[in-house]
């Protein structure tokens, strides 16, 4: 879906357009530009519940809702589908009551949305939103520093003297 | 208008070696290369996902052009621009690249020696024709290509992967070392990919640093690449002229039946260009070369034997397992894919009577690795979410393991073949090449038995199944690889939907093969075309069969005997 979303900013000087959008993004005066505002709001909600700030940065850190909104505004301006995909999965979300709850209320709802992936025979209306939320969200999330570098510790594109062997015996043997 | 010695219509691999060989015996080469000049110093970097604007997703208005990435696209093709198609059958996809140095700006690196069990396996095993050359005649070519662009490796003393000129090797990580240990528990021999990147500093380059942006294009030029290793020292010898973005249209003859230069056309003015020389040398990737033969000539060029265009073949992708190795699970962060490399394991089976198969012939390489890669692609498909699932996360991140199929040997047919589109036509008015490809029988048993054996190796390292990609980044198949966009108007899941769908490797070879007889083939055993004595095609045109190794050294080390064969006729 992310190459289907990025790839369907086709129009000629869509680029242009969107450069000084995806700056604003990256500021904290951000405006949302495919999502309405409460739609926006519930996203934000929903992906920090996801990927929650803990002794390492969340999804407010790195700001994947922005970043989510970044590619869907891209997609919607030539292909229908995605956005429409999406106006979907929002309006599920708002028809399990997840924009109206609280906090304690979206921390249950999203748990009952989940419980299809683990548990065979489980459904929920809105667990094709949680699917298409948490994909988008394990992207944003693991591309920005705050997932790749600080909760990962990603080690490579560096520059290095050598490469570091095994150094552990048990791994010689079975 | 100045007659050069010779033409060279390509710069990657080959035509570099060549433009090598023949500038250093004195020769005054001109080489047209139909993409652009790259410059490593502004074109390669190290760069985080984060500091890219679309993560590496890339510019969709750029990325609906072009395959790779948005680290890459500028080293892989112009889609719209260089159009292809295939029949409805036919579900191959064509990887290339249009800039000076070609696809070796960020290829796998594998470089290995291909063995007298592939070239001469239809006297083994009956199938297709042995190649007119052996190992004894390529060794001192494999020699000293390898000597002067230096290969990382470890000599093994294995009769189907024989040895080479090695740099010291690349150490393994640990699932590297894991999966070693389990290939010794299965009876498998094993060792480090042996790659065209520098553990030392060789030849006046650095040695290897270990980013692991090698598909990116090595910024330093530690691998093996012409514009990092061949065609500086060709351009010192003051020899050597080249123009880039100028697109060859075809070959020009003369009355006496010898090819009298090129024509080619200016990318950006669409003006058309005549250049003449003693000698022409096709080296623009073995489909162009052969498009190239089609369009110079009613019914192609050099094609007494009617056999131009047949045999296309390209080793077989697909199958593999990924996952996690538990035993690393948790472990503390380490440089793993700093060498995107990993271990080889040889085909160990049809290499003679005793590992004779009966349900199949020929073989297949495995590679293994695992560790860090700098996207965590499994994470989506793992279940659950919050803080235990970003501890999740992190701890199978360390621990990611993968086998894949490095490449399986497919079997040459005759109904497999290219031609020229009658319809569709490039950006500069030249007629595309139609594709038609489909896989055999026992192209499918290969890939089954592939599978059947690297799960096995996978369960013997202890590792535990998830969903998610084979290949790693770059490779065929995996992120940021040129094989992922279809032809125009390809249809989408043309296989058999019974069996598992079968891909390439961006090895394709033949379409122009060698023979000792002009009869059965295009080329003899010095890439000479039969019928054309000055006219030579390097790449993979001359192969009879893919055989199960990586296929460009061995383009090389025929380049390197051609070139020999061409210089002591002009004496």
């Amino acid at each position: 879906m992310l190459r289907l979303a990025a790839a369907s900013v086709a129009l000629p000087g869509a680029v242009a357009f969107l450069s000084p959008w995806l700056d604003a993004a990256r500021r904290d005066d951000y405006e949302p530009k495919f999502f309405d505002t409460e739609d926006f709001a519930a996203l934000d909600a929903f992906t920090a519940i996801l990927i929650p700030t803990d002794d390492t940065p969340g999804a407010r850190e790195a700001r994947c809702a922005q970043f989510i909104d970044f590619l869907l505004q891209a997609s919607s301006t030539v292909d229908p589908t995605v956005a429409q995909q999406w106006r979907a999965a929002m309006q599920a979300l708002r028809d399990a009551g997840f924009h109206a709850a609280d906090a304690k209320g979206r921390a249950a709802l999203v748990a009952a949305m989940a419980r299809p992936e683990r548990e065979r025979g489980a459904t929920h209306p809105a667990y094709f939103a949680f699917r298409l939320i948490k994909q988008q969200s394990t992207f944003a999330f693991y591309t920005s520093r705050q997932g790749l570098i600080e909760c990962l510790e990603y080690k490579g594109n560096s520059y290095n003297a050598a490469f570091p062997a095994c150094d552990h015996p048990e791994h010689h043997t079975l | 208008m100045t007659t050069y010695d010779a033409i060279i219509v390509g710069s990657g691999a080959c035509g570099g070696w060549a433009a090598l060989e023949l500038t250093r015996k004195g020769m005054n080469v001109l080489m047209l290369e139909a993409g652009a000049r790259i410059d490593p110093a502004t074109d390669f970097h190290h760069k985080f996902s984060y500091e890219l604007d679309y993560r590496g997703l890339g510019d969709p208005g750029l990325m609906r052009r072009y395959s790779g990435s948005e680290r890459n696209y500028k080293i892989m093709i112009d889609d719209v621009e260089n159009p292809y198609t295939t029949s409805p059958e036919t579900t191959y996809r064509w990887g290339r690249s249009r800039c000076l140095g070609g696809r070796t700006l960020h290829w796998a690196r594998a470089t290995d020696r291909m063995a007298d069990y592939e070239f001469k396996a239809a006297s083994r095993d009956g199938y297709g024709m042995d190649w007119a050359v052996s190992y004894a005649d390529l060794k001192p070519y494999y020699d000293r290509i390898e000597s002067f662009v230096g290969v990382s490796g470890a000599a093994e003393g294995l009769p189907q992967f024989p040895d080479g000129l090695f740099l010291p090797p690349m150490p393994l990580n640990c699932a590297e070392t894991i999966f070693t240990a389990a290939c010794g528990a299965l009876g498998w021999r094993s060792t480090v990919r042996r790659l065209s990147q520098l553990t030392r500093p060789h030849n006046g380059r650095p040695p290897c640093h270990y980013c692991g942006n090698c598909v990116n294009g090595c910024d330093v030029g530690a691998m093996f690449n012409p514009i990092a290793v061949t065609l500086p020292p060709a351009l010192q010898t003051g020899k050597l002229e080249i123009r880039t973005d100028s697109v060859v249209a075809r070959v020009r003859m003369n009355t006496e039946n010898r090819a009298q230069g090129v024509t080619y056309i200016e990318r950006g003015t669409q003006h058309a260009v005549d250049v003449d020389a003693r000698w022409v040398i096709l080296a623009a990737s073995t489909l162009e070369n052969t498009r190239l033969l089609l369009l110079s000539a009613k019914g192609g060029l050099a094609n007494s034997s009617g056999l131009l265009g047949f045999y296309m073949m390209d080793q077989v992708g697909g199958g593999g397992v990924s996952g996690i190795l538990p035993k690393l699970k948790g472990g503390p962060a380490r440089l793993d894919d700093g060498k995107q490399a990993g271990i080889t394991i040889p085909n160990f089976q049809n290499i003679d009577a005793k590992t004779r198969r009966k349900e199949f012939i020929r073989g297949y390489v495995m590679n293994a690795t695992g560790g860090q890669t700098e996207f965590p692609q499994f994470a989506a498909n793992v279940p659950g979410y919050g803080p235990e699932w970003k501890k999740e996360i992190k701890s199978r991140y360390v621990a990611q393991a993968r086998i894949w199929n490095a490449g399986a040997e497919m079997l040459a047919r005759k109904d497999n073949f290219v031609e020229l589109d009658p319809e569709v036509k490039d950006a500069w008015g030249i007629p595309v090449l139609r594709i038609h490809f489909t896989h055999s029988d026992n192209d499918y048993k290969l890939i089954d038995d592939f599978q059947q054996k690297a799960e096995e190796l996978f369960r013997k390292a202890g590792g535990e199944v998830m969903p998610g990609p084979v290949a790693p980044a770059g490779f065929p198949g995996g992120p940021g690889s040129p094989d992922a966009r279809p032809a125009a108007g390809q249809r989408a899941a043309a296989q058999t939907p019974r069996r598992r769908p079968l891909g390439g490797s961006i090895h394709e070879v033949g379409t122009a093969r060698m023979s000792v007889s002009p009869k059965d083939g295009v080329l003899n055993s010095y890439c000479q075309t039969h019928d054309i004595p000055n006219l030579y095609v390097f790449g993979g045109n001359a192969f009879p069969s893919t055989g199960d190794k990586h296929p460009t050294l061995t383009m090389m080390a025929l380049t390197a005997r051609g070139c020999e064969h061409l210089l002591s006729r002009t004496t």
